[in-house]
């Protein structure tokens, strides 16, 4: 069962993190979802598949009162961030969705109406939660060609969606990168596949460099802390990307 | 049981219902085939009766009678085949929502009740679907009513069939040919008699 995990509080201010389905079937990708309240209101970052519906809204609801979700941050359009939005609707119809414009048309196959979806520009723009201001950053082409990640610059946390991603053996399950070097061996792979543009890699590497992060949160995989958030971009800016193997 | 087998359980409960219709869509196909075929006869045994004269005047009245059945047939399946195009987006919405009323369900069974919210949100839910599955029984009743007017029509034709029969029997030297199409006739009108008892027998929502 899916648990949530608070990794950053600051009075009324918290990051959940929605994290490691032992009870999930093996066929689908483990994916963390993450959750920003800020007093009365709350964002769900990637809230993943219709499938694991379930465990994400009980974690969730176990933390934190669900009625306080505003809005729902979708970093691109794949149906492991997205597909379960007709049940978050379901469960609150007057939910924002905030996904790149690009996708607008697109993820309301999964569900939603013309006033569920707030379409981000390509250079990001502010989305308030309570009284924060989060930044929606862009990193076009890392996968997706209509990506964005989400900073929180009062508790510096940036949430990476599938960039820091790794898929993780079962025995390797920690909530937190705990050897860079061992875990890093497992995001290798799927950033060299997923990641197809060099050019926007350096760009987003640069951008995010002169961010202030004390956590870079993927959507798969362990989260990276202190030193091993720099310790990673730079690792990413080396990396060849957009490669079938080698 | 995982969630994923749970949610696939759920979705299969109207999966029935989706096959009723490609049922009934197939045999509106094949009811459109045979009128289409009943139509061609007509047209050759309008002819067959003006070589044959006087003798097939009453035969060519009735071969023309079941030309113009034919048309209406294919009018009547035609409006059969919108109604079952219509629900099919009817059975998919009822069956969307009661898979994401199944999912909810789930999850606030793994919350508990307690969790703001989940009343308003299964209540909205019952709601919607209620209103869709009353959506779908009109969509059943005006079918089924539309299946008994079609099969009114074809006892019609059965009708002319057997005249057509009786009528052949007076066609002088043409008498075998005529009776050859009156039976021709005969055995496609019953084939689409059949056709129409298995779609009145074919519901959209389970009783």
């Amino acid at each position: 069962m899916k648990q949530a995990h608070c990794i950053y509080q600051d009075n009324e201010h918290r990051w959940l993190a929605i994290a490691r389905d032992p009870s999930k079937p093996g066929y689908i990708i483990d994916t963390n979802e993450y959750v920003i309240v800020d007093g009365e209101e709350a964002l769900l970052c990637d809230p993943g598949g219709i499938e694991i519906f379930p465990a994400v809204f009980s974690a969730l609801s176990a933390e934190c009162d669900p009625t306080k979700l505003a809005g729902i941050f979708a970093s691109h359009q794949d149906p492991d961030i997205i597909s379960s939005l007709a049940l978050w609707l379901e469960f609150k119809p007057d939910l924002k969705c905030y996904t790149s414009w690009l996708w607008q048309s697109f993820l309301p196959h999964f569900g939603g109406t013309d006033s569920t979806f707030v379409p981000i520009p390509d250079p990001g723009m502010t989305i308030k939660v309570g009284g924060l201001e989060l930044q929606a950053i862009p990193a076009h082409y890392l996968h997706s060609s209509g990506n964005h990640h989400l900073y929180d610059p009062k508790a510096k946390i940036l949430f990476s969606g599938d960039v820091g991603a790794a898929l993780l053996p079962p025995d390797q399950n920690g909530l937190y990168v705990e050897d860079f070097s061992r875990h890093i061996r497992h995001a290798e792979g799927f950033h060299k596949r997923w990641m197809g543009s060099d050019r926007a890699k350096r760009d987003w590497c640069e951008r995010v460099s002169r961010l202030d992060i004390d956590m870079l949160v993927p959507q798969h995989g362990g989260i990276y802390r202190g030193a091993d958030v720099q310790r990673f971009i730079n690792w990413f800016a080396a990396l060849e990307v957009g490669v079938l193997r080698g | 049981m995982n969630a994923p087998e749970r949610n696939l359980k759920l979705s299969l409960r109207r999966t029935g219902e989706l096959a009723g219709i490609v049922r009934v869509n197939e045999e509106i196909k094949a009811i459109v085939a045979t009128a289409f075929r009943i139509n061609l006869m007509a047209l050759n045994a309008i002819f067959l009766a003006k070589r044959a004269g006087n003798a097939a005047l009453g035969f060519g009245v009735l071969s023309n009678e079941l030309r113009r059945f034919a048309q209406d047939l294919t009018r009547h399946m035609s409006s059969l085949r919108d109604m079952t195009s219509g629900s099919v987006g009817s059975v998919t919405g009822v069956v969307q929502q009661q898979r994401n009323s199944a999912i909810l369900a789930e999850a606030i069974r793994q919350s508990g009740d307690g969790v703001p919210g989940v009343r308003e949100a299964r209540k909205r839910g019952a709601t919607r679907l209620a209103e869709q599955q009353a959506k779908l029984r009109a969509l059943d009743l005006r079918l089924r009513a539309a299946v008994e007017e079609t099969q009114q029509l074809v006892e019609l034709g059965g009708v002319l069939a057997r005249s057509a029969k009786i009528e052949a029997a007076y066609g002088g030297g043409f008498s075998p040919a005529l009776m050859q199409v009156s039976t021709d006739f005969a055995e496609v009108i019953a084939q689409i008699k059949r056709s129409l008892e298995v779609l009145g027998k074919e519901r959209l929502v389970k009783d």
